[in-house]
């Protein structure tokens, strides 16, 4: 049919090329984006719902001294939607994996990892696959389950909440669920068509949207918390309708070597509505980490 | 605030990056039900139910800060009194006193939102219904290919000419079945098609179940005894006779029959029972075969259903009989439901038909129809049109050569010509008893054809009687063929004792007087 996903194995023919070509095929896949001026690297995952432009806003404060890695998931902003297979993505270990592939292809160790909302769950599952990459993980609204499940934990929402949002992404996905998102797939030239998408905050192809939105809310990743090795930082806001205060305390109850921060920034956004409180909190943060990273290098010279 | 605001037949609604709500109209109070106090100052999610709070957090906030407007937004918004309302919303920020404003328009959308469900409904069900259709048609070009991979098969086969005599009957028999077998593909399509269409008619006429039931017993018998299954009759002669279409309730038992055929095993049993129970008459079809699982019970009669789907299924069938069959009934005003213990244990098909009240006086052509029907039914010899001089125009080479086949096996005379002007030529140059003719024809067609004949001359060639033979069965075919100035219209293909009993009956050669059609025109 017309507006089936294409879905289809994602490197087949282009493992051929070696691994050089692989990873380039994984840096145009994910759209992977490298700036800064230092050598530890701070990756960058962006939330449900948008793309990595979200880092905008408080990334130019890291810039001159660490590596900033920006990708999106396939899926969403500029990835390959060739690349999208609603098997892998079924799920947030597709997600993870994405994280993995991105690290695999810059070679990434000692990460900083920065992930808003469901990029903090992407965020932990990368890091309990592969611990030895991560130095830090810096959660951003983080929630390792959206639904409630009483009497023992508030996600803050019912099932229905999210069957409600299903519908309002429809209706907002209607417009070119059916006509735009191939036209352009198809014509990669038809740039003003494209710009004009870009600015729609349909990122992605709506049955994406919806299946990565499903994704996200219902999974319960609480039993991953405790097999996490990486230090974190919970960065709760104060009123999050997406992350209450409730799940933020349950994570850093969970999640070993966890501290918790709730900021005066309210919302879920606190990167983009609150900038600088972002920035310094995690400043701070990394200020004892720079020290144990130089260390590091150190002792390894 | 500017009155003109408060006033705007629109909401508006100014709030800080933050979600503090700054400004709000009172267009928007009043939607809302509450009072500037009440709402300044907070945060917008007082206004926003769960689901809306998620996508402003993922997709509108996002998108105002990324790009400084938003445009066309579907939101709900939550009343005070706890009541969603539906909302369009276009958003843009703005700079003032060194503090960014994002504002924002809210239209209330009920109505539209109302539309875009069913939209969207629609959307789902068109979307649905082209799968339902891509997937019947790969079981239509499947179920048509099999029957066709036997006889072109077996066709080449006998075309080498090294089979011998019992090989080359058996390959017969094969290419005769799968012929047969695709032509009632064919016919269910067609039968679908009028369903789906509503353009099912039915030819209503007095019916008498018991004879009907024995000929169509008498037309699965073969299959049956092939498989060893005993049929077994119980008709009650008094149940009394319905009011319907001959050939649709003779094609309602059949298809029961030959279901009830199909699923039982080798050596089974299969049942026709005929009563009368109270106000109607009832007819039941069971069988000892395979039965039907509760699960699938409630489905049995809907179209394009079988109970075992996949590829490696063991019963042919386009799943179109039981749906076909259900709408008859009820156009009789009847009813037909399946029970069945269970898997394993066997089916019953049960038919309700509602008693006729008998006039006296009746015309009764329906049961000459259904004579006629049952009659060709047990007929299995080819009566005999010795001596009848017949014209075929048909402009495919093989069906002329399959007519003047049948028609010469039975003592006709026959000759053949592939065009109007041929015939033309032919018929005023001798006599014909007879005139055959295809409608769709290159150039000029059947129609043509029989208006320049009812238009000769010659009161005896004007008059000659004539047979359509069409590839389309629709009632409207038919009738034109019929107003155009054929005695019979008959579908393509024909069956060869049908075509030589018309004949028989057309040219006054056959037992009983002409058939029931003819009187129709008269």
């Amino acid at each position: 049919m017309r507006n089936s996903t294409p879905e289809r194995d994602n490197f087949g023919p282009r493992l051929r090329k070696g691994i050089n070509g692989l990873n380039q095929d994984i840096l145009l896949r994910n759209n992977v984006k490298v700036f800064g001026k230092g050598t530890q690297p701070m990756l960058f995952a962006h939330g449900f719902g948008c793309d990595q432009n979200m880092w905008r806003f408080i990334t130019p404060a890291f810039e001159d001294d660490y590596r900033i890695v920006w990708f999106d998931y396939v899926g969403s902003g500029k990835s390959d939607l060739q690349a999208y297979s609603a098997e892998r993505y079924g799920n947030l270990d597709g997600y993870a994996q994405d994280v993995l592939d991105v690290c695999a292809a810059l070679e990434l160790t000692d990460v900083i990892y920065v992930g808003h909302s469901v990029s903090s769950v992407t965020g932990m599952l990368a890091s309990i696959r592969e611990p030895e990459r991560f130095a830090h993980l810096i959660l951003i609204g983080p929630s390792p389950y959206y639904l409630n499940d009483p009497p023992a934990y508030i996600g803050g929402f019912e099932r229905a909440d999210l069957v409600g949002l299903l519908d309002m992404m429809d209706k907002n996905y209607i417009g070119w669920a059916n006509f735009l998102a191939p036209v352009v797939m198809k014509n990669p030239d038809r740039l003003e068509l494209t710009r004009e998408l870009e600015e729609s905050f349909c990122s992605t192809d709506p049955k994406i949207a919806r299946r990565f939105a499903e994704a996200t809310f219902f999974s319960d990743n609480r039993s991953d918390l405790m097999k996490v090795k990486t230090p974190s930082l919970i960065m709760q806001c104060s009123e999050d309708a997406i992350a209450p205060l409730e799940v933020g305390e349950y994570l850093k109850r969970h999640l070993p070597q966890s501290e918790l921060r709730v900021m005066k920034a309210m919302g879920h956004c606190p990167h983009m509505s609150h900038p600088e409180e972002t920035i310094e909190i995690i400043k701070e943060y990394l200020r004892p980490t720079r020290v144990t990273a130089e260390r590091v290098q150190h002792s390894h010279g | 605030m500017d009155n003109t605001l408060d006033t705007a037949p629109c909401g508006f609604l100014s709030f800080a990056d933050d979600g503090k709500i700054l400004m709000i109209n009172a267009t928007l109070l009043d939607l809302l039900g509450y009072e500037l106090g009440e709402i300044q100052g907070r945060a917008i999610d007082i206004i926003l139910p769960l689901a809306s709070r998620i996508f402003y957090q993922t997709h509108f906030f996002p998108l105002l800060k990324l790009h400084g407007k938003v445009d066309e937004v579907y939101l709900s918004l939550r009343a005070k009194n706890g009541t969603e309302v539906p909302v369009l919303a276009n958003a843009a920020r703005r700079e003032r006193d060194g503090m960014v404003i994002n504002d924002c328009i809210l239209m209330q959308v009920r109505q539209r939102s109302q539309y875009e469900d069913e939209i969207l409904r629609a959307k789902k069900m068109a979307e649905e219904a082209t799968r339902a259709k891509d997937e019947f048609l790969a079981v239509v070009s499947h179920e048509l290919r099999t029957p066709l991979t036997a006889i072109l098969g077996w066709a080449r086969l006998m075309k080498t000419g090294k089979l011998d005599k019992s090989a080359a009957v058996h390959a017969l028999h094969t290419i005769e079945r799968n012929a047969a077998s695709q032509n009632q593909l064919i016919e269910d399509l067609l039968d679908f098609s009028r369903i789906i269409s509503g353009k099912i008619r039915l030819d209503v006429g007095r019916v008498d179940l018991d004879s009907l039931v024995e000929a169509a017993l008498d037309v699965v018998r073969p299959a049956a005894e092939a498989k060893g299954i005993r049929l077994q009759a119980i008709l009650d002669p008094r149940a009394g006779p319905v009011s319907g279409d001959p050939e649709r309730l003779q094609q309602v038992l059949w298809n029961l029959l030959s279901n009830a055929i199909k699923f039982t095993p080798k050596d089974g049993r299969v049942q026709v029972r005929l009563e009368r129970v109270n106000s109607s008459v009832e007819i039941t079809v069971s069988d000892t075969g395979q039965g039907i699982s509760a699960e699938f019970l409630p489905y049995v009669f809907e179209r394009f259903r079988q109970a075992d789907n996949t590829t490696t299924r063991q019963h042919a069938g386009l799943g179109l009989g039981l749906a076909i069959t259900k709408h008859i009934v009820e156009l009789h005003g009847g009813t037909v439901r399946a029970v069945s213990p269970g898997e394993g244990q066997g089916a019953s098909f049960i038919l309700r038909l509602p008693v006729m009240i008998v006039h006296h006086a009746e015309n009764s052509l329906a049961g000459a129809e259904q004579e006629s029907a049952a009659h060709g039914a047990r007929s299995t010899e080819l009566a005999r049109l010795d001596g009848v001089r017949v014209l075929v125009v048909d402009d495919e080479k093989d069906t002329r050569d399959l007519l003047v086949a049948i028609l010469t096996q039975s003592g006709a005379v026959v000759n053949a010509v592939a065009s109007v002007g041929d015939a033309l030529e032919r018929l005023q140059s001798r006599r014909y008893d007879l005139l055959i003719s295809d409608i769709e024809m290159p150039g000029e067609d059947g129609y043509s054809l029989i208006l320049k004949v009812r238009g000769f001359k010659e009161e005896q060639d004007r008059r000659i009687p004539a047979i359509a033979l069409t590839a389309h069965a629709r009632a409207s075919d038919r009738l034109r063929a019929l107003s155009a100035g054929y005695q019979l219209p008959m579908a393509k293909p024909v069956e060869p004792s049908e075509l030589v009993m018309a004949i028989a009956n057309l040219t006054n050669r056959g037992q009983g007087s002409s058939l029931p059609v003819i009187a129709a025109l008269d």
